[in-house]
């Protein structure tokens, strides 16, 4: 079962719920290798579920969930950690009674099983990239700031050299310094193709760090698009948010039913990043000297503009009927 | 109004009257048959029963786990016996004794324990049970050597209760007793509260019950059904000395006895005690394997079932109702349900609130950390009488935070607090409930478990203005209060259109479903203010714009005060007169709904923009630069 | 009173190593184990078929301990492989009242084929041992202890040190964390709670000499000291959990010197109650526990 693109995650018309409760109602996400891509949407609208459900913490009820083309839909988490799932979780969610060290250690807790070579090199990389954390190596992690916490987190997530990274609402319940503070860590992480999915509700956040948004709203995700295709208005209208920024502006509010016509889904392909897939290539050993390209690369937003994104009318319950 | 037993009662009654009636009737008949000895045997399935039943009140009802409870038994097994072994007391006078021994130690040992929850408690009641059976039940007078305690049967100086067929109907009779009252417990608040305590401590102090006063009342009872039983048990064998109730063998017992009868289940818990007082005895032929046996099967019965007799037949049941939907091609999915169209509110009962001159609810300063964080940093607010007040703010602004210090869940590091120009915050949370304050939680705050009719008459619990005696005894008092209640409840059912699953556990209901039916509960003690931490979550379009028809029929018509948590932006233009914007633990502005979102500080904020100089001004130039802000400071 | 310290140093290393069970088993799942304690006295049973000449088979002393640790671990794994696993999503009462049954099981068994006669086991080491600063040490005794203290340093270094260890210690502050990086749970837990009932057994069998004899539910004696021990580290913390073994260990010697020939019954039991009130009224998180951050 080839899928169009190569995607490295992709789910395909996922129903799950708890009880007897249905929360999502057949979803699609599909992630392509070296991008960013952030879910929004209101609390309640099925966000988190969904990545528990990529992750493999609730059964799909219905649907695929594919990883680098491998249906693993009916593994367990650890076997998803073990194909190269790695994870950030919500809030702060490091070993506070371990160190430093032992946290990353413990990221690499496959990886060292499999290849045991290849730890010191991962650490010697995640240390590079995050310098704060070389220098609180024995410290315990609970005496860690906030930020320096969230650092740990992503840094753990990166020891195995994850295919992809999963990370939920990374800045709920921090602090606004200590969220600007993982703003930075994320980018970094970005800027070395690591592919990432984040759920987030922080809006400008997201929309600073993904190169496409998907918006869910009662189980579904009603919109899919590039970042920079996404009108503002339109987004804010989505996520529910809409007559603040309209009235702001001067303008009439909008109608509830413009939401109705924004249900698209773009093409897979539509997002194909050269540069950051090269640069994920050489994250990928994560050699220390890999590891000094610079920061700030170059503009990674030219190749998204030029290809539109096309927009279908798809109903994702079609999608769950067709499998 | 007459009175007319169903069927169920009648047929009820009839064999509890055999069963009371043949005991004695056929030791006299068949006394080959029914030897003292089996008497005997039957009357051990009974005490466990009476045994279980008083643990079940504490653990099944309220929650509390006590590891301890032989030191109860043995407490009132000792009590009774001494008065009517050494002292001469008539039975019932030692049995009673025994009742208020029990209460006793639980108030005592309850003390220190019930201030902590779980695991604490237990650990707390298992130590006490060991203090009790290495050194108090060895204190010469009540050990006499290694006599033990003799426990005659005497009633008013005759010995009529000498056979054990015949003190077998005796506590038959007793236990019938202590059956009824604890149905009595169950269907009054008393019960409720302790559901209540058990599904989550929180919501049973926003609906005004006392948690740490209900705690104690259901330990004490328990303690003196457990006085009771060890009495009965004791005066039964006729004779205890310490290993009778042996440490901790005896207390863990119990306990299996509960749980493996579901806890909280009357039914369950008797059937598994009286059959575990039994059977074992049967197998006393196979010398040993008795209680090998019986413990494999504890193991094995958790291992299958963790729910117990109860949870099982609970689970059966349910198999069966989702194989009979399927049949019916209909999902099994409350979401997919249509959400009952919300009619009304249930309306507040006639009291109006009283005008004052002043606001209804003024903050002043308010400063909350936690661990360092300061999750509150200087919030002020006032709400006017009358008045629809939104609060909004980015996530981790503080607001629920501010809601858990107004409803006292928080103790404020600093402050004012006042609800009609009073100082509220000296307050326990269920004293700001019954002063006044309704709330909703962000995490539907109800009793989970319970059904919908439950938790609207749980919601209830401070207009049940009767005593714990009528409780127990459900006098007329009681009867009258709880149909009052029941007629309020109803009728809210209906108002929100959820009469068709009044018995549904809230934990099935669909999340939009479950915001409802917590509104009607802040609702139905008619609160001065009603707090609402972000009612729309979860519900559809639709039933959103019917709760802002009913929130401004609330203010507009009965002149109710709200004070409302809303992501919904679109809800709070609607409803709100005046909106307070909090962000980073402060309130940032307030003013008309309108007023308020055309600041740029505001918006901002909103967005959860971090601070910088780029993105100021108007939101289409922030979609221009959509890209990434030029400069950020690093952080930590 | 020094022999009273010693031996409280010794008895506190016994109540150690259960209280290190309790915790071992608590942190991971959330459950008070309350066969802890009897799966010890079931393998002195097993030690002592083993061992005994008239009722077993008469063989040395260290293959009877040995197999009397086999079949503890035995045990206790078949109790989470059996039972604790599939309790997974249940109540963790009923879990707990799952391992009630097993110490009924156990102890019905004992009953069952050794009857409630005491019985005792042939001292591994005999004589009295060496006088030290006017204080006897007897050579069981210090078997003990030393056998305490090196299980205790040693369980400890193996959690630290190694990536299993160190996934148990993860898995029991935050189990879905641990799982996310890829921790085996399953078999974290199978580790847990089969250390867990090796450890019973080796208390079992260093307090076995101390006592002098055994009977069905000896060792559920303990259990209230031990939890008492594991209370005072806070129920979370290994190293606070033996620590607090020898606290209980001292304050139960010293007040059982102190009390000796009064007319009050158990005085170290109420004293070992008294430690858990105290402890729970001023620090519910446990008087060696970290400070939470």
């Amino acid at each position: 079962m080839a899928t169009a693109g190569g995607a490295t995650l992709e789910a395909v018309g996922v129903r799950a719920g708890f009880g007897a409760a249905t929360v999502l109602h057949g979803v699609d996400v599909s992630v392509g290798s070296g991008e960013v891509v952030a879910i929004l949407g209101l609390n309640g609208a099925g966000k988190s579920v969904t990545l528990k459900v990529l992750a493999g913490l609730l059964p799909a009820r219905a649907g695929t969930v594919r990883l680098d083309g491998e249906d693993v839909t009916a593994l367990s988490p650890e076997q998803r950690v073990g194909r190269g799932m790695g994870h950030v979780l919500q809030g702060r969610h490091v070993f506070g009674e371990l160190t430093v060290e032992q946290n990353l250690r413990l990221g690499a807790y496959l990886l060292r099983r499999k290849s045991p070579a290849a730890y010191q090199p991962a650490l010697a990389g995640v240390l590079d990239r995050f310098p704060r954390l070389a220098e609180r190596r024995s410290q315990l992690a609970g005496s860690l700031s906030g930020g320096e916490q969230a650092m740990l987190a992503v840094g753990r997530a990166l020891m195995g050299g994850p295919r992809i990274v999963l990370v939920d609402e990374p800045t709920a319940g921090l602090s606004p310094l200590v969220s600007a503070g993982l703003v930075d860590t994320l980018e970094a992480t970005r800027e070395t193709g690591v592919t990432m999915l984040l759920v987030e509700q922080n809006t400008r956040f997201a929309l600073d760090l993904a190169d496409r948004i998907l918006v869910m709203r009662q189980g579904v995700v009603v919109h899919d698009a590039p970042t920079d295709k996404v009108d503002h208005d339109d987004l804010a209208e989505l996520l529910g948010i809409g007559r603040l920024l309209s009235a702001s502006v001067a303008k009439p509010a909008a109608p509830e039913a413009a939401v109705a016509t924004k249900k698209a889904t773009p093409r897979k392909k539509a997002v194909a990043k050269k540069k950051a897939t090269v640069e994920r290539a050489a994250a990928k050993k994560v050699s220390p000297k890999k590891t000094a390209t610079p920061k700030k690369a170059a503009p990674r937003k030219t190749g998204l503009t030029k290809k539109k994104a096309a927009v279908k009318k798809a109903s994702s319950r079609k999608s769950t009927a067709a499998k | 109004m007459t009175y007319r037993p169903t069927r169920r009662q009648v047929t009820a009654l009839a064999v509890v009257v055999a069963a009371i009636v043949l005991p004695p009737l056929l030791s006299r008949l068949i006394p080959g048959v029914f030897t003292d000895a089996r008497a005997s045997m039957l009357g051990i399935g009974v005490t466990y029963a009476a045994m279980a039943l008083s643990l079940n009140l504490l653990m099944g009802y309220a929650g509390q786990i006590s590891l301890g409870h032989g030191a109860l038994l043995a407490t009132g097994a000792y009590t009774s016996g001494i008065l009517t072994g050494r002292y001469g007391w008539s039975y019932m006078f030692g049995v009673m004794v025994a009742m208020v021994m029990g209460a006793a130690i639980a108030f005592i040992v309850g003390l220190p324990a019930l201030r902590l929850r779980g695991i604490y408690l237990a650990i707390t009641t298992l130590g006490f049970a060991a203090v009790m059976d290495a050194a108090i039940l060895k204190i010469p007078y009540l050990s006499r050597g290694s006599a033990g305690v003799e426990l005659p049967r005497p009633v008013a100086n005759t010995f009529i209760f000498t056979e054990n067929a015949d003190y077998l109907a005796l506590i038959l009779v007793i236990t019938t007793v202590v059956w009824l009252l604890d149905a009595n417990v169950v269907r009054t608040k008393l019960g409720r509260a302790f559901f209540g305590i058990r599904e989550d401590e929180r919501v049973a102090q926003s609906f005004g019950v006392d948690v740490a006063r209900y705690k104690m009342i259901a330990f004490m009872l328990s303690g003196a059904l457990a006085g009771l039983a060890g009495a009965m048990h004791g005066h039964l064998l006729l004779f205890v000395e310490s290993r009778t109730f042996a440490f901790p063998l005896f207390s863990l017992t119990i306990v299996a006895f509960v749980v493996i009868g579901g806890l909280g289940s009357r039914v369950g818990v008797v059937v598994a005690a009286a059959s575990f007082g039994v059977v074992p005895q049967l197998l006393r032929a196979v010398q040993g394997w008795d209680l090998i046996l019986g413990s494999a099967l504890l193991i094995f019965a958790m291992a299958r079932h963790p729910g117990g007799v109860a949870g099982a037949i609970a689970e059966a049941r349910e198999k069966k109702e989702i194989r009979a939907a399927r049949r019916q091609g209909e999902e099994d999915d409350a979401s997919t349900q249509p959400l009952p169209d919300l009619a009304a509110l249930p309306l507040p009962i006639s009291d109006t609130p009283t005008a004052t001159s002043g606001p209804l609810l003024e903050v002043r300063d308010i400063h909350v950390t936690f661990g360092g964080l300061k999750a509150v940093d200087g919030a002020d607010l006032v709400v006017p009488e009358g008045k629809i007040i939104g609060l909004i703010g980015p996530n981790g602004a503080g607001k629920t935070t501010l809601f858990n210090t107004i409803s006292g869940f928080v103790t404020p590091d600093a402050g004012v607090l006042k609800l009609r120009g009073n100082d509220i915050g000296a307050l326990a949370p269920h004293q700001r409930a019954q002063a006044g304050l309704g709330r909703t939680f962000q995490l539907v705050g109800l009793a989970k478990r319970l059904s919908v009719h439950q938790n609207l008459l749980l919601a209830q619990h401070a207009r049940a203005n009767y005593g714990l005696i009528s409780s127990l005894a459900y006098l007329p008092r009681a009867g009258r209060t709880e149909a009052d209640l029941e007629a309020r409840a109803t009728e809210a059912l209906e108002a929100i259109g959820f009469a068709e699953f009044a018995d549904r556990p809230i934990d099935q209901l669909s999340g939009g479903q479950q915001r409802i039916v917590e509104i009607a509960c802040a609702l139905m003690n008619a609160p001065d203010l009603l707090m609402l931490d972000e009612p729309s979550a979860g519900m559809a379009p639709g039933v959103i714009e019917s709760l802002a028809l009913r929130l401004r029929q609330l203010r507009d018509e009965l002149g109710r005060t709200i004070l409302i948590i809303e992501h919904h932006i679109p809800l709070v233009m609607d409803v709100c007169d005046e909106v307070w914007v909090m962000a980073s633990g402060r309130t940032l502005a307030h003013g008309s709904p309108q007023e308020v979102i055309a600041r740029t500080d505001v918006i901002e904020a909103y967005l959860g923009a971090p601070t910088l100089a780029g993105v100021g001004g108007v939101p289409r130039s922030a979609a221009a630069g959509l890209g990434r802000p030029a400069a950020r400071g690093m952080g930590g | 009173m020094g022999q009273a310290l010693v031996s409280g140093v010794v008895v506190g290393g016994i109540f150690g190593l259960l209280a290190v069970g309790i915790v071992l088993v608590y942190k991971g799942a959330r459950v008070i184990n309350f066969a802890q304690a009897e799966i010890g006295t079931f393998c002195l049973y097993v030690a002592y078929f083993v061992v005994d000449g008239d009722d077993g088979l008469g063989l040395p002393w260290i293959v009877g301990a040995l197999a009397a640790l086999v079949i503890g671990g035995l045990v206790s794994f078949a109790f989470e492989r059996l039972v604790v696993r599939r309790m997974f999503g249940a109540e963790r009462l009923s879990v707990a009242v799952a391992t009630i049954g097993l110490l009924l099981l156990l102890f019905s068994l004992e009953l069952k084929f050794f009857g409630s006669a005491p019985r005792f086991l042939a001292k591994p080491i005999d004589g009295l041992g060496p006088k030290v600063f006017g204080i006897f040490v007897s050579p069981t005794q210090l078997l003990a202890l030393v056998a305490a203290l090196a299980i205790g340093f040693g369980l400890t270094a193996f959690l630290q040190r190694t990536d299993f260890g160190l996934g148990v210690l993860a898995a029991a502050e935050d189990a879905n964390a641990a799982r996310l990086v890829g921790v085996p749970l399953a078999r974290v837990s199978a580790f847990s709670w089969t250390v867990a009932g090796a450890l019973s057994v080796i208390a079992a069998v260093l307090v076995e000499p101390t006592i002098g004899i055994f009977f069905p539910g000896v060792m559920t004696l303990l259990f209230v000291p031990a939890l008492a021990a594991a209370l005072v580290g806070g129920l979370s913390s290994i190293a606070g959990a033996f620590v607090g073994g020898l606290v209980i260990g001292v304050v139960d010697q010293v007040v059982r010197y102190l009390f000796l020939g009064s007319s009050i019954a158990a005085p170290e039991i109420i004293a070992s109650f008294l430690v858990i009130l105290v402890v729970l009224l001023i620090r519910p998180q446990g008087l060696l526990a970290r400070r939470a951050a």
